[in-house]
């Protein structure tokens, strides 16, 4: 369970998250909606430990990411896919999944790279395992991403606006795996911006507004007419979408 | 035979020579090496008070002659420190003190050009920062630095002939007593200047594989 309590994060002066309470438990899927600068990635980074906290608690497992020993451990719980890839250049799509497996995990090299080619046919990427990313394509990069993320096994699954930086066609590919992994049970964070997915795959929407958590709500709720319509930032928020 | 012709012994001298210089080259570079990149981890990881006497220094170094270091260190230091100094001692320190400033601007730049992203992308996945350091700063940071690396060195090469100047009987001071005693400044002078044009060349070519070999194990074209 990922439990943030009355998490507070401030960049100098300026407050990005404010007291913002979030339960994320195993199985869910909890997407995050909010306007750009209302702290979505913020909060998705307080969770793996890249941002330090200004108050408050975030716990993964009862890990406390807040301590050398606990951040060790939430981070061994949950994998971060990142909106611009964040792959190292130098190495093969392969050699991108099986790095943290094989050093952190301590897999052996065969085991890692047998599980490696598994997830990478699985994401159909299996005839570019040993391909650098600057051969790939955004969207296939993105798809080495969620391997990545996903060769650690992790219990929940972070994932911060990871197709903001793909071109429609890209998004799909992308975001048919994420509804997979849905169906599969994974449980996920999930911010971004692609409104009618999250509808389809999330068990819970929380929107954040100015670094509020203003709603949580389970998805069916949040798209009532007497549940997060009602509130009237949600609706504009909603139609503005619609519109674009 | 007149005491002013050449002789074959000459040719050892020669050879004396070029081995003091390239002696002297191996060593200053290996430790200038050594020395600048780890400068260069040092600032990386902004070792409290470390930053800005690095800088100060490295500047220093790369910004006045080699010829009055080489002088500040020679006379200098056994003056007012009150020890001795041979003058291959002095040599030595002079040329790996220049090499580390100029290695440690072009280890630095390679550090820098690696994006932050990556580094939190492993960071995240739970890599220690010497696993980062070790498996994502250096191979990359590698490919970037060689080339330059290679141009330094071939140039710290040709700033080895200063050190004659002290006294160390390295090739141009072989040059030097050549040519008072034979007083043959053309011959003596091009044949010297062929030998570190030959072993410049050497030396480009070589670091020329090196690189090639890097860039063909780093081939993501990203540099």
């Amino acid at each position: 369970m990922i439990v943030a309590e009355n998490v507070e994060k401030r960049f100098g002066d300026m407050p990005v998250l404010k007291r913002v309470n979030l339960t994320v438990a195993p199985g869910e899927v909890v997407t995050i909606l909010g306007a750009s600068g209302s702290g979505k990635s913020t909060l998705i980074r307080c969770i793996n430990g890249l941002e330090q906290l200004s108050g408050g608690r975030i716990t993964v497992d009862g890990h406390d990411v807040s301590t050398k020993a606990g951040l060790v451990a939430a981070r061994r719980a949950s994998a971060t896919v990142f909106q611009l890839f964040n792959l190292y250049p130098h190495m093969t799509a392969l050699g991108n999944i099986t790095l943290a497996p094989i050093e952190v995990l301590k897999l052996p090299k065969a085991e890692a790279e047998a599980r490696g080619r598994a997830l990478l046919e699985r994401v159909g990427l299996s005839a570019h395992a040993d391909a650098y990313p600057q051969q790939l394509s955004g969207g296939q990069r993105q798809r080495v991403g969620i391997c990545r993320a996903l060769a650690m096994q992790p219990r929940y699954l972070l994932l911060d606006e990871v197709t903001s930086a793909l071109d429609p066609e890209m998004t799909g590919d992308v975001l048919r795996i994420l509804a997979e992994l849905a169906a599969d049970g994974t449980t996920m964070v999930f911010v971004t911006h692609e409104i009618e997915f999250a509808r389809h795959i999330s068990s819970r929407i929380v929107f954040l507004e100015q670094g509020e958590l203003i709603v949580d709500l389970p998805t069916a709720d949040f798209f009532a007419e007497e549940g997060g319509l009602a509130v009237p930032r949600i609706r504009q928020f909603l139609s503005k979408l619609k519109k674009d | 035979m007149r005491y002013a012709d050449f002789t074959p012994y000459d040719i050892v001298l020669l050879l004396q020579g070029l081995g003091v210089t390239l002696a002297l080259f191996v060593g200053t570079t290996v430790i200038g090496l050594l020395l600048g990149l780890l400068l260069a981890v040092v600032h990386h990881y902004r070792v409290p008070g470390c930053r800005p006497v690095i800088v100060v220094v490295t500047e220093a170094l790369k910004n006045s002659p080699v010829l009055v270091q080489l002088f500040l260190v020679f006379f200098g230091i056994p003056a007012f420190l009150h020890v001795r100094m041979t003058p291959v001692e002095a040599a030595t320190l002079t040329i790996s003190l220049n090499t580390a400033a100029f290695a440690f601007v072009i280890f630095r730049s390679g550090i820098e050009s690696i994006e932050r992203e990556q580094i939190e992308a492993a960071e995240v996945f739970g890599l220690s920062r010497a696993r980062i350091l070790r498996l994502i700063i250096a191979p990359q940071a590698a490919a970037f630095a060689v080339g330059p690396l290679i141009g330094i060195l071939v140039n710290q090469l040709q700033v080895t002939s200063l050190i004659s100047v002290i006294g160390v009987f390295d090739l141009t001071k072989i040059g030097n007593i050549l040519n008072l005693r034979t007083l043959q400044p053309f011959i003596v002078w091009a044949v010297i200047g062929l030998i570190y044009y030959t072993a410049a060349k050497t030396l480009a070519h070589f670091g020329g594989r090196i690189e090639a070999a890097l860039r063909k194990s780093a081939q993501w074209g990203g540099i």
